[in-house]
């Protein structure tokens, strides 16, 4: 039986990222484009990036690499030839997307800039993920991805007020990055179907981070007021008893909104203590949501409040949450319709039991390996057009015959020839 | 190409029950490029953003001049319905009938509960596209459980493994996942299942649990536990490959301003201010070391190699800020850029809304002006298509605002028929 197709099945991608956009390339792939992952002879620098497969730093096994190239297909060939520049814009005839990370001005110097290739291919969507844009003054500088953190403004909110900022894990400035790529390049799409003809589309890492600070443009704007980092308070100011709490086997998050459930849950549990006697008032005014919300209002009441009243029955419900662990929390409190989240480990989210059920982790071959690996599944679901993973990521210049010789129609003395040129 | 220019998503109306930031975003983005959204709220159940702050004093409590709700909401219209009566069920029925798109992130009991389901709609509409966003999807053991962006964040795994090691995991500081990665995932599914359409005239069920897209950018975290079992923790702001990689702290400014903490504002200097510096390269490291005059510990040999600056990294990272501490964070990355060292200001809320000159000259802020808000300022569209660009079409609807328009122009209410539901509060 035919497998349903994906979403993209009908569309090639010509892929010329590096880092900032090899999550953007993975995902038009798992919807089912065609991509088609343009290496240098001798493999992608990325290849060379940890963790490797069995700590083995082979640039066949970059874990990296298999986590971002999942679905795409491989050729080698060298754009700083002309011979390769040649088979580059052979191969633009036939692609619907071109994305490039390059720095401004890089691709075209080799005439190969957007307003070259609409000429040979009309339909052509390019996008262009670069640390800050094609165009302004600074189009030209240089930008990691804790760079476009810093410069998008999120780095800035991350972390304890006396420590410096701190990096999100995971390079998410190149992840937000190719995510707005990803969504320019279907709007184009959609775009020439209703109107025909391609286009540019210009992502700056910088613009793609800067919604991601949350209220701190906002704040700046309408109060004149810069927000900071708070550790784990969030949106401030924050509500007694909100963010990140020692448990038994780790830590938890907690947003608490309903103090009268949360004591009630102490009290059976037997860990109210002598709170209800000794701290009454307090509890009363922590129970009385608009009261809690008229002190956070009035900053030198909340202070004294925090300071003064606070701690008991900080120390009572912390001393309770040191009882239990994680997910006894977290599931305790979700049934009770309190705010408690776990701090999952990576562990933790293996061991999901909502992940599991919904079969969030995927299973993918590794022939050459000899083995199958469980890989994170999909972030959406799609009922018709299916998310999937179908292979896994392309060994270096995997697809090379299939590309240039039976697509193409070189003979096979012309790829030898290419080979030994350093073209392919 | 297309003369004048266009509108993608031009004819797509969009009826949106979402709220919060992850799927007003989606939807923002989709409005800012030509889509019709229908924003639909009530007295009872309005969107919660437009509670939170900020708001300027003379303001407070309006519920239509809130920076964080308006920022996400541009070009929308917002449609009063409340769907605790039975007429607006079939008002919102009827909307449904007439829209491309239908995208929620209720708790999936809300809306089993009020009968608007895709199972519902799907006979009658095979073209219908219809998005769930729940926070763990519509099936499993937590398949009811709610909460806030502040816990889909630590529960994805993501603030386990920000921060410094001898720190909790205290994660963004923000609800991260909310603003590009969930809402971009939504946004990405839909406009890929409506180019689908497009093509093949059919729809189809979009199901995004926000939980199973936030696990999605943990990067190589879940690969490195399930092939080699390495469970991986906080690194700072270190990178394997880098040094010296940081934020390093430089000099303040005299000038006054007000700060924002955990226990509100304060008043102060503009003092906090970091510069992020990235080393990878030999060549960085020689440009950075002529960058900063060549001092003689540049020359030691025990920072001579990537090997040997990883061994000595905590006194490097010394080492280089005691450079940036007396310089300001801007002439800190302007110096580094001259050297083609990657370095950027970690900027706060005034500088990249402010005083950017990249993000000026390139107008990523958009101003509009609001009825009662007055002037503010809204983020612009995260790509920008040559041909088909988007833009900020109209300022974010204020409560109900266009409840009228929608019954006249889209539904065909007669006037009647309005006064009657306003009489019976189905408006509220």
């Amino acid at each position: 039986m035919d497998k349903a197709e994906g979403a993209l099945s009908d569309i090639r991608v010509l892929d010329l990222a590096d880092e900032k956009g090899v999550y953007c390339g993975k995902l038009l792939a798992d919807l089912g484009a065609d991509v088609i992952k343009i290496e240098r002879p001798g493999g992608d620098p990325t290849r060379n990036r940890g963790p490797f497969f069995r700590d083995d730093p082979d640039p066949q096994k970059s874990l990296y690499w298999f986590q971002f190239n999942t679905n795409k297909r491989s050729i080698t060939l060298n754009l700083e030839t002309a011979d390769g520049r040649e088979i580059f814009k052979k191969l633009v005839e036939t692609a619907d997307v071109l994305l490039e990370t390059y720095d401004p001005g890089y691709l075209d110097a080799f005439g190969l800039g957007y307003n070259d290739l609409k000429k040979i291919n009309h339909g052509l969507v390019m996008a262009s993920i670069t640390p800050f844009g094609q165009t302004g003054p600074y189009s030209a500088f240089q930008g990691t991805d804790i760079i476009g953190q810093a410069m998008g403004g999120v780095m800035y909110l991350a972390g304890f007020p006396e420590d410096p900022p701190n990096r999100l894990y995971g390079s998410q400035a190149y992840h937000m990055a190719s995510v707005q790529a990803a969504s320019g390049i279907l709007t184009a799409l959609y775009a020439r179907e209703v109107y025909g003809g391609g286009q540019h589309v210009d992502v700056s890492m910088q613009e793609a981070v800067a919604i991601a600070q949350e209220s701190a443009m906002q704040t700046f704007d309408l109060r004149r007021e810069i927000r900071q980092r708070t550790g784990s308070s969030g949106l401030v100011p924050a509500h007694p008893a909100m963010g990140t709490y020692p448990c038994k086997d780790g830590y938890i998050n907690i947003f608490m909104l309903d103090w009268p459930t949360l004591l009630d849950w102490m009290e059976s549990e037997g860990m109210i203590g002598d709170l209800r006697e000794k701290h009454k008032e307090t509890l009363d005014k922590l129970s009385d949501f608009l009261m809690i919300f008229g002190l956070v209002m009035n900053l030198e009441a909340y202070d004294k409040f925090l300071n003064e009243e606070f701690p008991p029955v900080e120390a009572g419900l912390k001393a309770f949450l040191m009882t239990k662990t994680k997910l006894e929390l977290y599931e305790g409190a979700q049934t009770k319709r309190l705010q408690i989240s776990m701090v999952s480990t990576v562990e933790d989210l293996l061991a999901s039991p909502q992940l599991n059920a919904l079969g969030y982790f995927v299973d993918v071959k590794h022939p050459e390996l000899g083995e199958t690996l469980k890989y994170p599944g999909a972030p959406y679901h799609l009922s018709d057009t299916p998310w999937r993973i179908e292979k896994r990521a392309p060994q270096i210049g995997e697809h090379n015959l299939d590309i240039y010789e039976k697509e193409l129609g070189f003979s096979r003395e012309k790829t030898i020839r290419l080979k030994q040129g350093g073209i392919i | 190409m297309m003369g004048e220019k266009r509108l993608p998503f031009e004819g797509v109306r969009v009826c949106d029950f979402t709220w919060f930031a992850a799927g007003p975003i989606a939807t923002k983005v989709l409005a800012d490029h030509g889509a019709e959204v229908i924003k639909i709220e009530s007295m009872a159940h309005f969107d919660r953003l437009r509670f939170v702050q900020p708001v300027p004093d003379d303001k407070a409590g309006n519920l239509n001049c809130g920076g964080f709700f308006n920022d996400f909401n541009s070009s929308k219209y917002s449609m009063h319905l409340n769907l605790a009566h039975p007429k607006a069920i079939d008002i919102a029925t009827r909307l449904i009938m007439k829209s491309d798109v239908v995208v929620e992130n209720f708790s999936p009991r809300v809306m089993e509960k009020l009968g608007l389901t895709y199972e519902k709609f799907a006979p009658q509409r095979p073209d219908l596209i219809w998005v769930d966003q729940p926070m763990q999807g519509l099936s499993g053991p937590h398949k009811y459980y709610a909460g806030y962006g502040s816990l889909i964040t630590p529960l994805g795994g993501l603030a386990h493994l920000t921060g410094f090691p001898n720190r909790p995991p205290v994660g963004s500081g923000t609800n991260y996942t909310d603003y590009v990665i969930n809402c971009g995932h939504l946004f990405i599914a839909t406009a890929a299942a409506l180019r689908r359409r497009k093509k093949t005239g059919r729809g189809q069920h979009v199901v995004m649990s926000q939980f199973e897209s936030a696990v999605s950018i943990l990067e190589t975290a879940i690969l490195d536990y399930t092939v080699n079992g390495r469970s991986q923790t906080r690194n700072g702001n270190r990178d394997i490959q880098a040094a010296p990689h940081g934020a390093y702290r430089c000099k303040g400014e005299r000038r006054e301003c007000v700060y924002i903490s955990a226990r509100g504002p304060k008043k102060g200097t503009k003092d906090d201010r970091w510069c992020a510096i990235a080393v990878l390269t030999d060549a960085h490291w020689q440009a950075f070391c002529r960058a900063i005059g060549e001092p003689s510990w540049t020359k030691e040999p025990r920072f001579a190699t990537l090997s040997a600056r990883k061994e000595n990294e905590d006194e490097l990272d010394r080492l280089v800020e005691q450079w940036t501490i007396d310089r300001a964070p801007e002439e800190v990355m302007l110096l580094m850029q001259a050297a083609g060292v990657p370095a950027g200001v970690c900027q706060d809320g005034e500088d990249t809304l402010i005083l950017d000159p990249h993000m000026k000259a390139r107008g990523y802020y958009v101003y509009l002006d609001h009825p009662e808000a007055g002037r503010t300022a809204y983020d612009g569209p995260p790509f920008r298509l040559s041909e088909t660009p988007g833009k900020l079409r109209m300022p974010a609807p204020r409560m109900g605002e266009h409840t009228d328009f929608v019954c006249k122009n889209i539904l065909g209410m007669s006037e009647q028929e309005i006064n009657d539901c306003i009489v019976d509060q189905v408006f509220e």
